[in-house]
């Protein structure tokens, strides 16, 4: 059988992976504080009998888009937009320090700061406990701020600083959860440089334009897969009526 | 079958659900103590294809791995409990909270129900009641032969009646509070029930313990911001457009294979 055939057939399911991963940055248009996966191809050259002309492609997820998204104005008192490179540090579903950039937070029943999916939100000193408050500040530098219930504004208590990190290029990877994880493992410090803006949401840096060229110029590639592996087929039966005896 | 078929499909029903709750939102424009609600978007799990990282022989490594997400869910609706504007409306039994607090509303099967909407009135026994007929609790009577009702900022319900030029004090309208009302139970008929994720109600009296002021003759007009809600109509529609659009290719891809192969 003409090895063409498989390379045009692996190619298909590559473009099919890349699909999904465009898909699913689509998807998350409106996600807070979702970055978008970047997709890459590598070309993969698979040595074997006679010449080696067979180079397969690979597609790749090199990392996600730390670029800004859009700031939306909300005035709720809880909602946090980082503003710039930086994180939060929320704990994830199994317990480890992750990081993500949504920032619509929520005080549940027991005072505990949590983030809209319900994961805790961690502060310079571990999780943050808010107690019943009439109003709440969070300050440029994360500095949580609350007024208590019944008392003036004259006796302001601040809790604790929201942890914010500032990692290196690389140092943050995408997990299953769809969190930030570190890549060596150990939790990050927190940097002094990271600034908030309260009031605000950051939205998904999803470019939906880029997202939309990319499915359709996907597509197009896909075409020429199956249509590569029709000519395929037709070089095979060209050479069968060839060899044929009739 | 194609995986980007199905991770669009959960961007549609997400976009769908948003909008469901903008419609919801924009419908109770006029609706007395209404506070809108908001869709919180969530990426679901990512499946990794390739592990970064995983040795491509036995001296490299793969600089770069493979993670395909596999779409969007609403991880719920986070109700915001924004302060409504003040409507004027001189009718004495019309009631606001200025702050934080709920009135509380005794239902039919005995447990309480909790609003921000004031609109009460009186029914034949002179009990205070909701405009479904729900008594007030705790239970206030009007007198009948109340000409005048005033209701103080800290709720103190006194009527002045023909003939006696001292006020009588009928009753204390009481408004409880809750540590995440976030996490109340919206229920419908502009009520709240309470849930683990509330907290339990803490009463008091109206003023005090950061409790906001009772005023009378005014109602609490809903939250919703007409303008704010349009806008994330437009993106809802947009997003729900794109992810529709990779349906349909995605639909084209798999023709075009079924055609030539």
């Amino acid at each position: 059988m003409d090895k063409l055939l498989y390379v045009a057939m692996s190619g298909a399911a590559q473009i099919d992976r890349a699909q999904t991963l465009h898909s699913n940055n689509l998807a998350n248009v409106s996600t807070l504080g979702f970055r978008a996966d970047l997709a890459q191809a590598r070309s993969v050259q698979v040595y074997g009998d006679g010449f080696n002309g067979r180079v397969y492609a690979l597609t790749e997820q090199p990392g996600s888009d730390f670029k800004q998204g859009p700031l939306m104005e909300t005035g709720r008192d809880l909602d946090t937009a980082i503003t710039g490179a930086g994180f939060f540090a929320v704990r994830g579903s199994d317990g480890v320090e992750a990081y993500s950039r949504s920032g619509d937070f929520v005080v549940d029943a027991l005072g505990a700061l949590r983030d809209g999916a319900g994961r805790e939100v961690l502060g310079e000193g571990g999780p943050i406990s808010v107690p019943s408050y009439d109003a709440l500040f969070i300050g440029a530098d994360g500095s949580v701020t609350i007024q208590p219930e019944g008392q003036g504004p004259e006796a302001l208590v601040q809790l604790d600083r929201l942890k914010l990190v500032k990692p290196e290029r690389g140092e943050l990877s995408k997990g299953e959860d769809g969190l930030l994880h570190t890549t060596a493992g150990a939790p990050l410090q927190s940097s002094p440089e990271v600034a908030l803006v309260a009031g605000f949401l950051e939205n998904s840096n999803v470019n939906a334009v880029n997202e939309m060229t990319s499915i359709l110029e996907l597509a197009r590639q896909f075409e020429l897969q199956v249509r590569l592996m029709k000519s395929a087929q037709e070089n095979d039966e060209t050479a069968t009526r060839l060899l044929r005896i009739n | 079958m194609m995986s980007a078929l199905w991770v669009s499909k959960t961007g549609l029903s997400a976009q769908d659900m948003a909008l469901h709750t903008i419609s919801n939102n924009l419908a109770n424009v006029s609706t007395i103590g209404f506070k809108r609600d908001r869709a919180v978007f969530e990426d679901l799990l990512y499946q990794v294809l390739q592990q970064p990282g995983a040795q491509s022989s036995q001296d490299t490594t793969l600089p770069s791995g493979l993670q395909l997400g596999t779409g969007v869910r609403i991880a719920g609706t986070q109700k915001m409990f924004g302060i409504g504007s003040m409507q004027t409306t001189e009718a004495p039994l019309d009631l606001a909270v200025e702050g934080r607090g709920f009135f509380q509303i005794t239902m039919p099967d005995g447990s309480i129900g909790y609003t921000r909407d004031g609109q009460f009135r009186m029914d034949q026994d002179g009990q205070i009641v909701n405009s479904q007929g729900h008594p007030l609790e705790p239970v206030i009577s009007i007198p009948e032969d109340a000409e005048t009702i005033t209701i103080g900022v800290d709720g103190t319900v006194s009527v002045m009646t023909k003939g006696n030029p001292a006020a009588t004090q009928v009753g204390t309208v009481e408004i409880v509070n809750f540590v995440n009302p976030a996490g109340l139970q919206a229920n419908g008929g502009n009520l709240f029930a309470e849930t683990p994720a509330s907290g339990s109600p803490q009463s008091g009296t109206a003023g005090t313990n950061g409790l906001g002021y009772i005023l009378q003759g005014t109602l609490e007009t809903s939250n919703v911001s007409v303008v704010e809600e349009l806008v994330n109509m437009v993106s809802v529609q947009r997003a729900y457009e794109m992810n529709s659009k990779v349906v349909s290719t995605s639909d084209q891809m798999l023709q075009y294979l079924t055609q030539n192969v």
